[in-house]
């Protein structure tokens, strides 16, 4: 529904009102009360708010997931975090599997969606294939590539077979290359999904503004510069926003190719979660952990969204 | 666009009704909430004839469900499997919020979070020192099947590790298993020769990694001295200070000598059940469990399971060799008499041999007339004769321990750490107990 209290109409499309002020303000208040939101919001509550918050509060205890007797142990979680080389290790993965994500899927969805935004014939197809790795489940995907990935896998055979043989690698399991392989995954998975926001972005450029550009002598490169990329900010805006949050929660994809190893080679902070929890038993730590997880989450899309916004008011 | 505007004079009467709706809303939801668990307790009790049951032993459950199904007329039993991994998990929440099966499956000794230490010490457990078969259990399995005195686990098979041959690679190199350990390694280098190593080695998937450095602290450490155990516990002596790091030691010089193919850390535990079955290793260094699953990838082969020598005089050579997962009761059992019904099946003769008839095992109590597959002869004589040790985190305090292990193998095939570092890990999670 859409609420457009009076107020907000410029003066010169209002038609005069000749009702005083103190009416007009009671007449703003006829707007829908605020408990119209209450079963929605007692449902939000009772289905995702009173169990975070009462999922948060272990994090300060010494539960182990199934013993009913555990003890307070205030902030030590938190602090053995900062001791823990794994953890550690795994918030510098998380942050740099979410940086490079986020870049390169970007800077790819966007060349994509600017290559299948021309007049090319078989741009619908290539449209429909470019999307359709987004619609399989992460997992499926993940195990996809596990396979192709593997020493005598696809990836190799096709180098050797193509006079590559110095390109053969060992994918998941040289500690060195495995991060870029889990990257390499997700950005082949999701840049489609940018895709097809950018071009949604791009198909709502007005075509005028671009004909009066190129009528001014503005080449490709400047339209774009100039014309497309001021109006794409908004596109541009979700697409960082999701691939960020995306990234820092990254599970699926590692815990099927690599299990967050070799030893600890690719663990993020969601692998370690589960790991903590499920095969060491120790849900405390790792209800800590998620907590900071969904701080960094929290801080990063925010900080980004204020950014970026402002950026969005700037360009337009 | 709709502007939102109550008649001014009847506000606060139509206010009324969202009250009402989000009051309702709300009481709906309870209800519903408070309703579910009720149906949940009612749909579990629902007649003294369903058994629910959860059990990681997928391919074999099934037929012994339809055995005791049929064995009991007008019984059913509601059953589901999953993989270790997910069980836990699944069987933790479940535990902890008292909608978990009648019966489960459950792992021996401790060490990992659905063994029968962790699921008894918080009383999930009932306790089974009252059934027949309790009193005759091998001590070997006693040990790891009870809690302070008492029996929670029905431990119905046990298995073993060793090198797993496939006779017709083995004819074609015109090699045989090696009996010491000057003979493994001379035998690594003939095979690789023929360009067929000697076994494949998964340890992508990192519970891979142990089976070789298990097979090989089997007969040097616990060779010399079979209360490692006792004096672990007691303190008196660490993984870094004792024969581990030269059963460690002889892990790397496998890997040096060759007797592993290329890139073991990308190869999962798939793909080495695919090159020992079709014959691209002559072998896999593995649980005997690996023998369906390659018989099942390759009909036409043939594979026998041997001992994996550490040292030079095969008589003193020891097989790690241990209870396989069991079944407990649920201490809140919904249909107790039932449950006790199916554990003790599970522990007749004709449930157990069928159990390990499927999974490719050894029954746990004697005289169940099973006759062992030829493939498993060794280890058949190597059980009776006391020449094993149970797999080796079975009586470790905690699960950390087994997984720095597992963690730490995969860092040091790839360079990330060495030996002593990871020995020295495994003290220190050792020392923080349970």
């Amino acid at each position: 529904m859409t609420l457009a209290p009076h107020e907000q109409l410029p003066d010169h499309d209002r038609p005069p009102d000749p009702q005083p002020v103190a009416a007009r303000v009671r007449r703003a208040r006829t707007a829908p009360p605020w408990w119209f939101a209450l079963p929605a919001l007692l449902l939000f509550a009772f289905v995702v708010l009173v169990p975070s918050v009462r999922g948060v509060h272990y994090a300060f205890t010494d539960w182990d997931g199934l013993d009913p007797d555990f003890s307070f142990v205030g902030l030590d979680h938190f602090s053995e975090m900062f001791h823990d080389a794994d953890a550690k290790q795994a918030i510098w993965h998380t942050l740099l599997i979410a940086v490079s994500i986020t870049v390169v899927q970007n800077a790819l969805g966007l060349l994509l969606a600017l290559g299948v935004d021309t007049a090319i014939k078989s741009r619908n197809v290539l449209r429909v294939f470019l999307f359709a790795p987004a619609v399989i489940t992460p997992i499926v995907t993940a195990y996809l590539w596990r396979n192709l990935l593997g020493p005598d896998g696809a990836v190799n055979s096709l180098f050797g077979a193509m006079g590559l043989g110095d390109w053969r690698q060992d994918w998941l399991g040289s500690p060195g290359l495995a991060l870029w392989a889990v990257v390499g995954v997700t950005v082949w998975q999701f840049a489609g999904y940018s895709m097809v926001i950018f071009l949604a972005g791009l198909q709502s450029v007005p075509r005028e503004v671009h004909e009066a550009a190129a009528i001014d002598g503005a080449g490709p490169v400047r339209r774009f510069w100039s014309v497309t990329r001021p109006l794409l900010a908004p596109a541009l805006t979700i697409n960082l926003m999701l691939s960020i949050i995306g990234g820092i929660k990254l599970f699926d994809q590692v815990y099927a190719l690599t299990g967050g190893g070799p030893g600890h080679a690719t663990d993020t902070i969601s692998t370690l979660i589960y790991k903590d929890a499920f095969t060491l038993g120790e849900f405390g730590y790792s209800i800590a952990l998620a907590v900071v997880l969904t701080i960094i989450v929290a801080v990063v899309s925010t900080g980004q969204y204020a950014v970026l916004s402002r950026n969005e008011r700037a360009a337009s | 666009m709709i502007t939102w505007r109550f008649p001014e004079g009847d506000i606060m009467k139509t206010r009324k009704l969202p009250v009402l709706i989000a009051t309702l809303t709300s009481v709906a939801v309870l209800a519903a909430c408070s309703g579910g668990t009720k149906a949940g307790s009612e749909g579990g009790s629902g007649g003294s004839k369903t058994l629910t049951l959860a059990s990681v032993d997928q391919g074999s459950i099934e037929d012994v469900v339809k055995a005791f199904e049929k064995a009991n007329p007008g019984v059913k039993v509601r059953y589901t499997t999953s993989g270790a991994d997910q069980y836990q998990q699944q069987i933790r929440t479940q535990l902890s919020s008292g909608t978990a099966p009648d019966v489960m499956s459950v792992w021996p000794g401790n060490g990992n979070p659905g063994a029968t230490y962790v699921l008894a010490k918080p009383g999930y457990l009932r306790d089974l020192s009252d059934q027949p078969w309790a009193a005759k259990m091998p001590d070997a399995i006693k040990s790891v099947a009870q809690y302070e005195g008492k029996t929670y686990n029905a431990i119905f098979g046990q298995n073993g590790i060793g090198a797993v041959y496939n006779e017709q690679a083995m004819k074609k190199a015109g090699l045989t298993p090696p009996e010491t350990w000057t003979d493994l390694l001379a035998f690594c280098k003939a095979a690789k020769a023929k360009g067929t190593p000697a076994f494949a080695l998964g340890n992508q998937d990192n519970w891979v990694t142990q089976l070789v450095l298990y097979a090989l602290v089997a007969t040097t450490v616990y060779g010399q001295d079979r209360d490692f155990d006792q004096k672990m516990q007691a303190g008196q002596a660490t993984f870094a200070k004792s024969l581990w790091t030269t059963a460690l030691d002889k892990y790397l010089t496998m890997e040096k000598t060759g007797c592993f193919q290329k890139n073991p850390l990308g190869t999962n535990y798939e793909a080495s059940q695919q090159l020992a079955a079709t014959g691209q290793t002559l072998g896999i260094v593995q649980g005997n469990w690996v023998i369906a699953l390659l018989e099942a990838k390759n009909p036409k082969a043939t594979f026998i399971l041997k001992a994996l020598p550490a040292n030079d005089s095969p008589s003193e050579t020891i097989i790690p060799a241990a209870a396989g997962a069991g079944y407990g009761v649920n201490a809140k059992a919904k249909n107790e008499e039932l449950a006790l019904k199916f554990v003790n099946f599970v522990m007749s003769p004709e449930g157990m041999n069928l159990f390990v008839e499927k999974q490719g095992g050894l029954p746990s109590l004697p005289d169940t007339g099973f006759k062992a597959d030829p493939s498993l002869a060794e280890l058949s004589e190597f059980i009776g004769s006391d020449r094993t040790v149970p797999f080796l985190d079975q009586l470790w305090p905690n699960g950390k321990v087994q997984q720095t292990m597992l963690s730490g193998l995969q860092e040091i095939f790839s360079g990330q750490s060495t030996p002593k570092k990871l020995l020295d890990e495994m003290d220190a999670d050792y020392k923080a107990g349970s």
